[in-house]
């Protein structure tokens, strides 16, 4: 009982200012069903987007019943008590507004950008399916089909596609994120409708859940009409399953050989990372800027433009909440063994882990992150989204102005230090991507 | 009152549902609708006829130049793939700047600067306008256009093609784009490897000294800065260009096909089908009908609520996807319905999709879908006003395709006035069910057959070449007398039977590096022996003897399966012509092929399980010039000449699933009938 009034008295508190030259400003308020939310106004164009975040995502599925929250995603475009099954995206388009949602291994997000003088449908929608999603026989089989299109797609029949599900298999183990987001078809085969409704009265309740709005608003009006839409919201009661975060190095190199449908070789490095909210995660993320940001990258620039082993070089930390992986991949250019593609690679890691980077490199990436953040407040979407993700992951909706702060604070040793400690080969997963003989 | 409070808060949290009940079952009206406006672009124009349009805008510390080129799209002819090279040629570096120098400086600010063959790019923070304006004009009037580079751009082109020809959605849309606008329109122009291999730094130069003028070139500059000072600053780094005569290109119309054409491209891993019902249409900006058709592709195929994606994806679950595009473009567009559906629905999916097509043209959209599709269309035009960028698009668009100065001022308000008539008369002016191409890429051996239904069906390669067949005029051929004019042919079946064994080295340049390839061929003792190396290292060993088979590569061997075997069998032959009937084969002709501009009959080479290869023999001259097979890939020989009395092939181009280009090998020594060691195959 006391937590609940001490949140109380927290809601309606507008945030702090910070200072920097492109401050969001926003107000956050949490309802007593447990529902937080966020609102940022910027009355440039009339327009105003909608963002809701479910603290949901794959690593909270049972094992045997993996692509639930990716499934989840989809039926919630099925409807609700009053909006008829297949009309979501109807409704929403022929009102000017447009829409997606996307499901990760830590949350699925929901968003609608709307004319603003039509903000109160989209949080009308929005609160339809928090409250009484439908969830019917209908839309789960024909919802199934189409995700069995969306893994060919996406994972079957693209090339390189199946790493999604090789990768983490080898490098999580039996951790919650060792399968894919899409899941199994053969889970989704066998699952009932009750496991379904018992997923989304777990999962899809306000105390679940983070509301963010962003663009041309009044903040009293859009507080009363979030009131007014999610306040009869029922707090949800069932318990959750939620991993914990756990960061172990893997201790053992792991190395394969996937035979797929593709014509040039590649390799794929997976090194397991800590959670996102670690310290090492700025140095880690500057690290992957360092191989891989613009021309002068070392990876790109010695593999693909200096030796031309590659034709094509990515890597990015998937960062996620209970410790994520730092990816790697190297298509090899024509006539590249495999085999030299990767030693290649190797030699760039090692190059950094032995020398580290310079101070003009180390500045060259505050300048790129920095590019970054500004770039990334161009649109009151971009900024919804931030808000709602910067609150669930590290509790702070302002963080979206510290950020760039926090950056600051790693020195050029850290890459260095963070190179050397999860970059280990003992930390990894390699893939060899081979053509399959018919 | 705020104790009040606390107790009213805490009796609501107790009985959750003790809030008035709100009327769901009613959607909230709008409210009134916002103003919507349009910002003002600023503009001015050089002495060398440099247009540039400035839109001021502070919101955040950041500003970008974009500069586009107004010139009419070049063929190529045997240099296709020259204007995808032309962007990284420019900012390879410049007579100032080295490349790494050059990409370190702009890197080093966290900025950007792009060159295409019609456009530039810069941006960065606003404290580093000047330097990052500084690169991008280096680039723009230095460019070194080094050698290397280009070798690079190419090989990284055929690595590219070598992708494309494998991915079933970017063989869909080159073979789309060749069968809409043909191979003499720069918009269907085939990109080969001989394209590309015909590219010289002197034709990089000569686009660049033809086309990028000031006087053709117009630049956008948005975001952080004042109309004065970017005044200033276009003054100080664009004055010195100097203007040149471009010269303009008329192309003859492409046309829709007279009826339904079914292109199929056979890809036989595949489990979806790629399809994509095509035809050119001409629609660009300044076309009366421009707002009309955008509103006819919302309602038909644009987003989640179009009727192609209720249909193929919401009811029948055929698709993840299925979308309409109206194109539009100032020389020549496209009109296409496509979709990845499940391979076995692909004749379902394109049933459906030529029910929703002609339904549009027979019946129309109703007033319903209208006020959607009208709402839709000005929601994004609004929501596209948020990225400040916009505004100068609108800018240059006026003035490139001549439209009223009021075009977008009055976007929405002309929007709002079609009506479902005009919508009507757009979707039976422009809709074409029955001149399209059905581009399909599948398994075909699963949905050729069915394909018939739409039309008449021609077979594709990947790169969206015919595969030619062409009729056999001698009536009386079979196969056995193919098999028996190539054997004459080589030196008389005498003579080939008296090849007990052969021993044959070939080699192959893969990038400057050598590969070596032993084969020898034990006939009399069903023995085959198969080395690659590369540089004196043996990479892999195959040993087949005495129904035996193993692989040995990096130390790791491999016993062959039964299965593998067998699938292999004939390939353990020097000359398998001989074996076919002793060893239970059946032939069949498959009518004659082109194969490198050369006639030859096709054989289909089975077992009780199938077809396991297939043979192709010159009409004119009866040698084997191609063979095809599953495991081994597509083989093509060449450059025969005689050893011991018996015509060789010396050259043997493999195209091979397993390798990413054509792998040219040549024979280096060959002998036949030698002792062999004893330990031969082991």
């Amino acid at each position: 009982m006391k937590k609940i009034v001490f949140s109380m008295l927290l809601a309606l508190m507008i945030a702090n200012l910070s200072i920097g030259q492109t401050n969001i400003e926003f107000k956050e308020f949490t309802l007593d069903n447990g529902l937080n939310v966020i609102l940022h106004q910027d009355n440039t164009t009339p327009i105003v987007t909608t963002v809701v975040l479910y603290h949901v995502g794959s690593k909270n599925e049972n094992p045997e019943r993996t692509g639930f929250a990716h499934f989840f995603e989809h039926l919630m475009f099925e409807g609700s008590e009053n909006i008829p099954r297949g009309e979501y995206f109807n409704i929403i388009e022929s009102e000017g507004g447009t829409l997606n949602a996307f499901t990760s291994q830590d949350i699925t997000l929901y968003y609608e950008v709307m004319p603003s003088n039509k903000l109160e449908l989209a949080l009308y929608m929005e609160s339809e399916r928090m409250l009484h999603a439908k969830v019917d026989q209908v839309g789960v089989d024909t919802q199934r089909d189409v995700i069995k299109e969306e893994m060919k797609q996406v994972m079957d029949e693209r090339p390189y596609g199946s790493w999604q599900r090789e990768l983490p298999k080898r490098l999580f183990a039996d951790l919650p994120y060792s399968w894919p987001v899409i899941g199994s078809a053969e889970h989704l085969d066998a699952s009932t409708l009750e496991e379904f409704m018992m997923f989304y009265n777990t999962y899809y309740v306000p105390n679940n859940a983070t509301l963010s709005i962003a663009g041309d608003i009044d903040y009293e009006e859009t507080e009363a009409l979030v009131r007014k839409y999610f306040s009869e919201i029922p707090m949800g009661k069932k318990e959750a399953n939620r991993p914990e975060a756990n960061y172990e190095p893997l201790n053992a190199e792991v190395r394969d050989t996937i035979y797929d449908n593709i014509q040039l070789p590649a390799i794929m490095q997976g090194y397991r990372i800590p959670p996102k909210v670690d310290e090492d995660m700025y140095a880690l993320n500057l690290l992957s800027s360092y191989l891989l940001s613009g021309k002068s990258a070392l990876m790109y620039k010695e593999l693909v433009d200096k030796q031309q082993k590659a034709i094509t070089t990515f890597a990015f930390p998937l960062d996620l909440e209970n410790g994520g992986m730092f990816l790697m991949l190297a298509i090899a250019n024509m006539g590249i063994d495999a085999g030299e593609l990767d030693k290649a690679m190797d030699e760039v890691i090692d190059q950094v882990k032995t020398n580290g980077i310079s101070d003009r490199d180390f500045e060259k990436l505050m300048n790129i992150k920095e590019n970054e953040t500004v770039n990334g407040l161009a649109s009151v979407t971009g900024i919804a989204q931030r808000l709602a993700q910067y609150k669930v992951f590290y509790g702070d909706a302002n963080y979206i102005n510290k950020e760039l702060e926090r950056y600051r604070q790693v020195k050029p040793e850290d890459i260095k230090r963070v190179a050397n400690k999860y970059l280990d080969n003992n930390n990894r997963v390699i893939l060899t991507y081979l053509p399959q003989a018919n | 009152m705020r104790i009040i409070n606390f107790i009213l808060i805490a009796l609501m949290g107790l009985s959750t549902v003790a809030h008035a009940q709100l009327d769901r079952s009613k959607r909230p009206e709008a409210g009134p609708a916002p103003e919507i406006q349009l910002g003002e672009a600023q503009s001015f124009t050089l002495d060398n006829g440099l247009k540039v349009f400035v839109i001021e805008n502070d919101k955040l510390p950041r500003i970008s130049f974009s500069l586009r080129l107004d010139v009419d799209p070049v063929l190529e002819g045997d240099k296709a793939g020259l204007s995808d090279m032309i962007g990284e040629m420019m900012t390879a570096g410049t007579t100032n700047r080295d490349k790494d120098t050059f990409n370190e400086e702009i890197d080093f600010m966290g900025a950007r600067v792009s060159a295409g063959s019609t456009s530039m790019f810069a941006s960065s923070l606003t404290r580093h306008r000047d330097k990052v304006l500084d690169l991008m004009t280096d680039a723009l009037y230095n460019p070194l256009f080094p050698e290397e580079e280009l070798d690079k751009l190419k090989t990284q082109a055929k690595s590219g093609l070598a992708l494309a020809t494998n991915d079933p959605s970017a063989i869909s849309s080159m073979v789309s784009a060749r069968l809409n606008f043909g191979d003499n329109h720069p918009y269907g122009e085939p990109e080969t490897e001989e394209t590309y291999d015909n590219i010289t730094v002197d034709d990089v130069r000569a686009y660049h000294n033809t086309f990028f003028k000031p006087n053709v070139a117009y630049l956008a500059i948005v975001g952080d800065i004042s109309f004065d000072d970017a005044k200033a600053l276009v003054t100080k780094y664009f004055s010195a260009w100097e203007r040149g005569d471009v010269p303009g290109k008329v192309y003859e119309v492409p046309q829709p096909p007279k009826e339904n054409m079914v292109a199929l491209v056979d890809k036989a891993s595949a489990n979806q089908s790629v399809l994509n019902l095509t035809y050119p249409v001409d629609m660009s900006l300044d076309n009366e009908d421009y707002l009309t058709t955008r509103v006819l592709n919302q309602i038909l195929g644009s987003g989640g609520s179009s009727r192609l994606f209720m249909n193929l994806r919401e009811d029948k679950g055929y698709t993840y996807g299925a979308y309409s595009r109206f194109g539009s473009d100032k020389l020549i567009a496209s009109f296409s319905v496509g979709s990845s559906v499940g391979g076995h629905v692909t004749d379902s999916a394109i049933y459906e999709m030529l029910y929703e097509l002609n339904k549009i043209v027979d019946e129309g959209v109703t007033e319903d879908e209208l006020a959607s599709a009208k709402a839709n269309i000005g929601g994004s035009f609004a929501r596209s006003l948020e990225n400040p960028g916009t505004i100068a698009n609108f800018a240059i668009n006026t003035k490139r395709y001549g439209l009223n100065d009021d075009f977008y001022r009055t976007y929405l308000q002309r929007l709002n006035a079609i009506t479902i008539e005009d919508v009507h008369a757009a979707a039976k002016k422009y809709i074409k069910p029955n001149n399209m191409h059905i581009t399909v890429v599948g398994n075909a051996s699963e949905i050729k057959e069915k394909l018939e239904a739409f039309g008449p069906v021609t077979m594709y390669s990947p790169m969206g070449d015919p595969v030619k067949t062409i009729e056999i005029e001698d009536a009386d051929i079979t196969p056995d007398i193919i098999i028996m004019k190539y054997l004459d042919a080589i030196g008389g079946i005498d003579l080939v039977q008296n090849v007990k064994n052969a021993e044959i080295e070939m080699s192959a340049d893969i990038q400057g590096q050598t590969m070596n390839m032993k084969m020898i061929y034990d006939v009399e003792n069903g023995g085959f022996v198969n080395e690659v190396s590369m540089m004196g290292n043996v990479m892999q060993r195959m040993v087949i003897y005495d129904g035996q088979g193993k692989v040995s590569s990096m130390g790791q061997v491999q016993e062959l399966a039964e299965e593998d075997l067998k699938k292999g069998e004939l390939d353990t032959y020097v000359f398998p012509e001989l074996y076919y009937n002793k060893l239970g084969y059946t032939l069949t002709l498959d009518g004659i092929r082109e194969v490198k501009g050369e006639n030859a009959y096709k054989i289909v080479v089975s077992n009780e399980d199938g077809p396991v290869s297939s043979e192709y023999y010159s009409v004119e001259t009866g040698l084997k010039v191609k063979s095809e097979n599953p495991m081994a890939g597509d083989s093509f020989m060449s450059d025969y000449e005689e050893v011991s009395g018996v015509l060789f092939p010396m050259s043997m181009e493999l195209n091979s699933p397993q390798i990413p280009f054509p792998l040219k090998s040549k024979v280096e020594s060959i002998e036949f009938n030698k002792e062999l060691p004893a330990d031969t195959f082991e």
